[in-house]
């Protein structure tokens, strides 16, 4: 039905109260039955605020003033309310955990339709279906709170599902999950798209799951215009450098191939799969060398050294959650430690950093055993990050955070603004110095918690899955940030999912599985060998594209950006 | 797409623990089993199992005395061993602990009873318990501690009714249902219920964060209420956060966009309601008339 759309958007402005400008800006758009459309942005064009005007919650639920028309089959979302236009549009949000009302699986499926004054009947036959198709029908029964990640997102597309809306949308709904919770989502979005029975709006800065299920790609730039609009494989492929100055994350393969251009290796078409890069590089008759992975195991002053230590959760009579784990890390260090969920990281690297007390003698931080020292000794050698920064804050000011993080150890007072200030210059914070803390943006945020850490002139610094829930241009940033820190000494410990963040950063990456350390290695070799696949993760998109070239065996290792060889004009 | 496994259920929240305790804890959300035999209390309608009790538990503020507190407390208990599915811990806590915290909850509400209450001239007012310089704890006074912490527990078993035997939702159903409170109040109430656990669990990971920061060690009372409100700045942000989508999500669903919304289960009122309200009545009301008759309300 190409001449009724679903959706038709015409020059849409949404201003969020408070806000200055409108984000998205004349936006005009329509989406016809059965399209799987991604919805690709830089962080603040307005994605999210777009996806809630197109279900009439901007303006009905969010404080915004909208202008322009939004349609939905038809109606116009000023004139209808949420609840009339559920009927057509449903939608499924980022956080799994925000969005289960009720008690068991069947309810919560049930609890759309319900609201919608649907008959008992039809109901029960929705929520059947929708559970069904999401393969959750057998836990019916359950306590949401037992799924997974992914599995209670499953469930969230269930219960979208069961309002019978011909429109889905699906706002970063895999960002908050683990590599396995991706997959689980993916493979239930890539049925619904194959069965055309939907239409589909996706925001997703993880293309390299979105990019297999999408037909069209809407993008709009930092100031909220819809700038492309095509079919999905055209885009990526010949506008990828628009793309990419944009600030658009590219699927990685389609990153590295553009790097290889530079070195004088076209692959043409552009690669968006690991599996056509793969084939791309294998139809080139000679490939230059790669550059060797991070050099060997640095040798060197040990920082960290672990050993026997086993961690019990929640008391005495807690389950072990870590069992005799042995690891050494040697200053200057960037080590990743990854597994799946319920591995163990988090209790592992708390353990060591005196977050929760190890057993005596099992750890030793730079000659300070955390079981014994204090927190203000132990904050001296070693900083940790927690996920989320404002669990960190306790003061009223950027300033003042570091301050007392000064004062506590002892600084003399007329040393500590001039500390304070020197780091906050150095994260980029000091125009910020009175703000509240809780009033920093998200990457803000962040910094000044990593600012918090080493204010004491910790020289070991753990972060505990610090790019969760951030889009890729977040993340890498922080990172740039802890490779610069690691750059000037800073050992750095880091629990993540994101494996080709690992790749790319890390020095030695340490594997868990069940509590145990699976194995521990150079990055290269970790990632070349069978450990990823031992402990049930999925390797990063590049070494998936590389480990399986029947012509370019030296190649088998490649699995960072950096080890791709360097532009042309820079090996000349 | 494969199943997930039971080594997968751990929580992908924002919150960084490895594994929820694997201790199946009682979960306030889940459906009843169907009531077997004689446990007749959970087939009851929620609001019969508040109905029956209820003008008892108004009237026994106003009892002195011990025996009618005694009668309810011995009446409740027989209800619950018949009619209810307790565990055997559940039992013995109510056999064991009920006069056990009768007895010693006595002592402390003796020790704040207001001596102008008790009379003089009783033999009990000249039994010394305790002294303490010129501070006397007499038995008077223990005894009239003791009738109040029996009405206490009273109180309490008569809650215990429909407390033990009902769900959250089955409680929400039956307002809904049966005393027409909108149902966007009951079902809120019931989202809300989900928040608990989650802040509980947050709670602790700021508690271990503030504690890494290593900026308060000081003890004592003034400290903890100060690291209490550092504590409540963070979680408040969240929770507001967290409202704020869950609020998004059920709107999204369509919650409160008509006056009514589908009831898959009904929650009706039937014969046997109606009667265990008017037997329950029947009893109470036969207890109290009998303590007045024999003449032992004082």
């Amino acid at each position: 039905m190409p001449d009724s759309p679903l959706l038709d958007l015409h020059r849409v402005r949404i201003r969020h109260e408070g806000a200055t400008r409108a984000t998205p800006d004349g936006v005009t758009l329509s989406i016809s039955a059965g399209e799987v459309v991604l919805l690709l942005g830089p962080s603040g064009c307005g994605k999210s605020t777009l996806a809630l005007a197109l279900d009439g919650l901007v303006p009905h639920a969010v404080p915004a003033e909208l202008e322009g028309t939004v349609r939905v089959a038809g109606l116009d979302t000023r004139d209808h309310g949420v609840g009339v236009l559920s009927e057509h549009v449903a939608m499924v949000f980022q956080d799994p955990d925000a969005q289960v009302v009720t008690g068991t699986l069947l309810d919560e499926v049930a609890f759309g339709p319900e609201n919608q004054l649907v008959p008992v009947d039809e109901v029960l036959a929705r929520a059947e279906r929708a559970l069904k198709l999401v393969g959750l029908w057998e836990r019916r029964d359950e306590n949401p709170d037992r799924l997974s990640g992914g599995g209670r997102q499953r469930l969230t597309i269930a219960c979208a599902l069961a309002m019978a809306a011909p429109v889905l949308v699906l706002d970063e709904p895999t960002a908050n999950l683990d590599p396995a919770g991706i997959d689980e989502v993916y493979a239930v979005l890539r049925e619904l798209a194959s069965e055309r029975d939907h239409a589909i709006v996706l925001i997703e800065h993880n293309l390299d799951a979105a990019v297999g299920i999408v037909d069209r790609v809407v993008v709009l730039d930092a100031d909220g215009h819809v700038t492309i609009d095509g079919p999905a494989q055209q885009v990526l492929r010949d506008r990828a450098e628009d793309l990419l100055a944009l600030g658009v994350w590219l699927p990685v393969s389609t990153l590295a191939a553009m790097r290889l251009r530079d070195a004088g290796v076209t692959l043409d078409p552009l690669p968006i799969t690991p599996a056509e890069l793969a084939a791309a590089l294998d139809a080139q008759p000679t490939l230059p060398a790669p550059l060797s992975g991070a050099g060997a195991t640095q040798a060197g002053e040990p920082a960290i050294r672990v050993r026997g230590l086993s961690v019990r959760r929640g008391g005495r009579r807690g389950p072990v959650v870590v069992h005799d784990v042995d690891l050494d890390v040697v200053r200057g260090e960037f080590v990743a430690i990854v597994g799946t969920n319920g591995a163990g990281k988090t209790s592992l690297l708390q353990a060591i950093a005196g977050v929760i007390p190890p057993p005596v003698g099992a750890v030793d931080v730079l000659g300070l055993d955390p079981a014994r020292a204090d927190a203000r000794t132990l904050s001296s050698r070693i900083g940790f990050v927690f996920q989320n920064p404002e669990h960190q804050f306790v003061a009223h000011s950027v300033f003042g955070e570091l301050e007392l993080g000064l004062r506590v150890h002892g600084v003399p007072e007329a040393d500590r603004s001039e500390a304070a200030l020197r780091l906050l210059r150095r994260f980029g914070l000091e125009d910020l110095r009175e703000q509240h803390p809780f009033l920093l943006s998200g990457g803000q945020k962040r910094r000044l918690s990593v600012g918090t850490a080493l204010i004491a002139g910790a020289p070991v610094l753990a972060l505990d899955e610090p790019t969760f829930g951030q889009d890729r241009e977040h993340a890498a940033e922080l990172l740039d940030m802890l490779r610069e820190l690691n750059d000037e000494g800073t050992t750095v410990l880091v629990i993540t999912h994101d494996l080709q963040l690992v790749a790319d950063y890390a020095t030695r990456v340490v594997v868990m599985q069940d509590g145990r350390i699976l194995g521990a290695g150079p990055t290269a070799e970790v990632l070349a060998g069978p450990l990823i696949d031992e402990a049930g993760l999925r390797h990063p998109p590049l070494a998936r594209a590389t480990r399986g070239l029947a012509n370019h065996p030296d190649w088998h290792g490649v699995s960072r950006m950096s080890q791709l060889p360097p532009p042309a004009e820079a090996a000349a | 797409m494969r199943a997930p496994t039971a080594s997968e259920a751990a929580p992908t929240g924002p919150v960084p623990t490895p594994a929820r305790p694997p201790r199946p804890r009682p979960d306030p959300f889940a459906e009843q089993r169907p009531a077997r035999g004689i446990r007749f209390l959970h087939a009851l309608n929620p609001l019969a199992k508040l109905a029956g009790p209820l003008p008892f538990m108004i009237a026994l503020v106003f009892t002195r005395g011990f025996a009618i507190p005694i009668a309810f407390i011995v009446l409740v208990m027989a209800l619950l061993f018949v009619g209810a599915r307790l565990t055997s811990r559940g039992a013995l806590a109510l056999v064991l602990g009920t006069p056990i915290a009768v007895l010693v909850l006595g002592v402390t509400f003796g020790v704040w009873v207001d001596p102008s209450r008790i009379d003089e001239a009783s033999a009990a007012a000249s039994v010394v318990v305790v002294e303490i310089g010129e501070w006397q704890f007499t038995l008077a006074a223990y005894l009239v501690g003791l009738a109040t912490s029996l009405r206490l527990a009273a109180l309490l078993l008569l809650s215990l009714i429909a407390g033990l035997t009902s769900t959250g939702p089955e409680f929400v159903r039956a307002m809904v249902q049966n005393l027409r409170v909108p149902y966007r109040i009951g079902y809120t109430a019931l989202a809300a219920l989900r928040f608990v656990p989650r802040f509980g669990h947050e709670l602790e990971v700021i508690r271990a964060a503030h504690r890494v920061r290593g900026t308060d060690t000081r003890r004592g009372p003034i400290a903890a209420v100060r690291r209490g409100i550092g504590y409540s700045i963070p979680l408040l942000a969240s929770a507001i956060r967290h409202a704020e989508r869950v609020a998004l999500a059920m709107d999204a669903r369509a919650f409160g966009a008509h006056a009514t919304r589908t009831e898959r289960i009904l929650s009706p009122w039937r014969v046997r309601d109606t009667a265990f309200v008017v037997a329950f009545w029947a009893v109470g009301a036969g207890v109290y008339a009998v303590a007045l008759q024999l003449g032992v309300t004082s």
